[in-house]
């Protein structure tokens, strides 16, 4: 049993990882790239364990100076499950059904205990690359700045070892459970999308009335004056972050230690329920997900059906429509536009429920200048932050597979295909770029015309991220792939969106803090936006002028 | 007519894919491209389409050049590729309309042609139907359909019957005769030597890139002087290239 799940947890986890390679790329220069690549997610992954190293070591500081510094491994634990709690319902629901290598596994003589192990063993692997740069990182410095002794580095790593068990444990259940009426339904795209959402909502909905401790200001009050009191606060946040907690900060080594066990266990049995409920429910969604659906032949309306549409109206159309019913696509690429400032509402109530229970969250009057650079460059890199995740243009080309020849056949100048392709992007930055400003605008009311210079700056950078994004995909696009998840999820070219996103937001902030005190702040927006409209005008260019030469590697 | 003149190709530097290719497919022809896997069938295709930049040479399509005219010449054909899964998203009206679209096909044109080709074709009543709930056979005959709304001139297609029931492949046997009738041109590669026997007027067989004959099956054996099946033919010449 245990030999047929650890090879089948290795070939699953190769398997993908084998998929991350770009296609038709020549032997001699596999070396010459891979060497390069590798440097390039070195530097990704020092810039971002950088970025997560300065910020935690000045907040650690601050906690020090008011001796509240264990607030901040409580606060690191929990970010790590609510993470990993929100990723791998996305990771389970590829992992456990959409991934293609289920045909080949599922006639095979293996028991679904096994497969559903083996399975989440990789969907473990892959959180643990989170829960290194959001956990190692800072419970490192943590550790150096508090000069915590050898006891302290060997519970940090028991717990980031198994503390996000449970989170994905959950999700993935969640999914099982859910997936497990997929075959009772007639349209499975729709229903996957619809189980998808549906989770999502119960895991934040869960989230949010677990976090919902309904502490009073006495009670604030006094956790704030003893020494590492506010850690107190976060205990009953999720059911294992009480014993992480304890594990990692408790003074006295044997309780110390009783309570990493008391993790470690907790962990094995909830692991062993999981997999006895999962065996029951995997086959049920697995098979079911395979089949394609009854065949049904649905009758069209003739009138409307036949009727003659522009090119630029029946190419974007046919982009959006590829993009919307495919789940996985729409899910990557469509959803995290929709979801970010949807969490920002979310969080936005939670913070009014909690100004209800007496803790000041009138943010509006907390800054009384709303017009300053530093307000309208936090506007703007936090929109930059949201644009790093939507793939649709670093991926347009590459989610048209092995059909993407089709865009060299047809007689529409290929710039011009370029130009639609590009399209559903600007439509879903600008619309993500729209929905933030309102958010924010709702709750610190700056000045309209300051507001509208920042909403146009923003939606002039997701233009520019968007015909940049597809010269990445141009020139690297991943053709041969086996299932769409590979497209948006093992696919290095996505590493592209976030360096450019870095480099821009550490432009801005260089560019801020140089001419900052210099010039007005309407001026330094605008001259943001015009610049932003001069480089897509450059880029765009560039792309018509080395057009044919771009699609060298589509064939 | 498609003339192909002097292409060459190379995916690797020093090793081509494409040998110094020299054909003619006339007005009323229907042409069938033979040669082994990994000869250079679908090079040749993806270059003749558009779909890859020969290194040396040209390609005319009635006239205009694939490199120097490309939208011209890509108005002279439709082409059908070897694999049918395309736009699986998309249902089976929408991706013919999309086509219609792009072809600029009229409203009223449109509407006779779809209505005609998927009636003969008999997945009409599908149409409404995500192309993803197709079988494979269908999915051709999608595609088939596709190129066909246009009614081009020049048809080129890769392996056309791959996945097609008797009577679709027989349908479109029947129909690629009745387009060369009409003085257009239908060039086609295939693996099945039978197909090829008795549908085309002429073949070419290429073999390592290079095109090793072309002719009737008449001038084939008349060339080895030997009363041999197409089989046999097939298999002396492209092993003789060995």
């Amino acid at each position: 049993m245990k030999s047929k799940v650890i090879s089948l947890t290795k070939v699953i986890f190769k398997n993908s990882f084998q998929n991350m390679e770009t296609a038709k790329s020549t032997n001699e220069n596999k070396n010459k790239k891979s060497a390069g690549m590798i440097i390039l997610y070195a530097f990704v992954f020092i810039y971002l364990a950088g970025i997560v190293g300065v910020f935690s070591n000045g907040v650690i500081k601050e906690l020090i100076e008011i001796n509240q510094e264990q607030m901040f491994l409580g606060l690191i634990l929990l970010a790590i499950a609510f993470l990993v709690l929100i990723q791998s319902i996305f990771s389970a629901i590829n992992i456990l059904y959409y991934s293609k290598d289920n045909e080949y596994i599922l006639p095979l003589p293996i028991k679904p205990s096994q497969i559903v192990a083996a399975k989440t063993n990789v969907l473990l692997l892959t959180e643990y690359f989170v829960v290194a740069i959001i956990g190692l990182i800072p419970l490192t410095i943590y550790g150096i700045l508090t000069s915590a002794n050898i006891l302290y580095y060997i519970s940090m790593i028991v717990i980031l070892v198994t503390f996000p068990i449970i989170p994905t444990l959950i999700s993935s259940l969640l999914v099982l459970i859910v997936m497990s009426f997929a075959k009772f339904t007639k349209n499975r795209n729709r229903f996957q999308l619809i189980a998808t959402i549906f989770i999502l909502v119960v895991v934040c909905a869960l989230s949010f009335t677990v976090n919902d401790t309904n502490t009073t200001p006495e009670q604030l009050v006094a956790m704030i004056t003893k020494a590492n009191g506010l850690v107190e606060m976060l205990r009953g946040a999720f059911p294992t972050l009480g014993m992480a907690i304890e594990g990692i900060t408790n003074v006295n080594a044997v309780s110390q230690l009783f309570n990493l066990l008391l993790l470690v266990v907790t962990t094995a049995v909830v692991y062993a329920i999981y997999i006895l409920i999962g065996q029951k429910l995997y086959l049920k969604g697995a098979v079911g997900n395979l089949s394609s659906g009854k065949k049904t032949k649905k009758k069209f309306d003739k009138e409307k059906a036949f009727k003659k549409s522009s090119l630029t109206k029946t190419y974007v159309g046919k982009e959006l429509k590829t993009l919307i019913r495919n789940p996985i696509f729409f899910m990557q690429c469509v959803l995290p536009a929709i979801l970010f400032p949807i969490l920002m509402i979310v969080l936005t109530f939670a913070g009014i429920k909690g100004e209800q229970n007496g803790v000041p969250t009138d943010i509006a009057s907390m800054i009384p200048d709303k017009t300053t650079i530093y307000l309208g460059l936090a506007i703007l890199c936090s929109i930059q932050f949201f644009l790093m995740f939507i793939y649709i243009s670093a991926t347009a080309i590459s989610r048209d597979g092995q059909n993407a020849t089709f865009m060299k056949y047809i007689p529409v100048p290929l710039m011009k295909q370029i130009d639609y392709k590009v399209i559903p992007n600007i439509i879903m930055t600008t619309f993500m770029s729209i929905l933030t400003v309102v958010i924010v605008e709702y709750l610190l009311r700056i000045p309209i015309v300051y507001i509208l210079l920042i909403t146009i700056a923003a939606i002039m950078m997701g233009v520019l991220q968007s015909y940049i994004s597809i010269i990445v995909d141009l020139k690297k696009p991943k053709l041969e792939w086996s299932s769409e998840y590979a497209v948006v999820k093992q696919n290095m070219n996505l590493i592209w969106p976030v360096v450019l996103g870095m480099l821009n937001i550490t432009i801005i902030v260089i560019l801020t803090l140089l001419l900052g005190n210099f010039i007005n702040s309407y001026i330094f927006i605008l001259l943001i936006a015009v610049v932003y409209l001069l480089l897509t005008m450059i880029v765009r260019n560039y792309i018509k002028k080395n057009i044919t030469k771009l699609f060298d590697k589509i064939y | 007519m498609i003339k192909i003149n002097n292409v060459s190709k190379s995916y690797v530097k020093g090793k081509k894919s494409i040998d110094d290719l020299n054909m003619e497919i006339k007005d009323g022809e229907i042409f069938g491209f033979l040669g082994p896997n990994g000869a250079g069938k679908t090079t040749t295709i993806k270059i003749i389409t558009g779909i890859l930049n020969p290194d040396e040479g040209d390609i005319l399509i009635d006239g205009k050049s694939i490199t120097k005219q490309p939208l011209e010449a890509k108005r002279e054909f439709g082409f059908v590729p070897d694999s049918p899964d395309m736009f699986l998203k998309l249902k089976g009206i929408e991706y013919l309309n999309f086509l219609a679209d792009i072809y600029e096909i009229p409203n009223e044109k449109r509407k006779e042609r779809i209505e005609t080709l998927t009636k003969k074709f008999e997945i009409y009543e599908n149409l409404n139907s995500e192309i993803q709930s197709y079988s494979h056979g269908m999915r051709q005959k999608v595609v088939i359909c596709g190129v066909l709304l246009n009614n081009p001139r020049n048809w080129i297609l890769d392996e056309p019957m791959t996945g097609l029931d008797p009577k679709s492949s027989h349908d479109l046997k029947e129909m690629m005769r009745e387009h060369s009738k009409n003085g257009n041109t239908v060039f086609f590669s295939t693996h099945v030597l039978e197909v090829a026997e008795k549908l085309c007027d002429r073949v070419g067989i290429i073999n390592k890139g290079k095109l090793v004959f072309v002719g009737t099956f008449e001038e084939m054996k008349n060339k080895f002087k030997e009363n041999k099946s197409l089989e046999d033919l097939f298999l002396e010449i492209t092993e003789n290239e060995e």
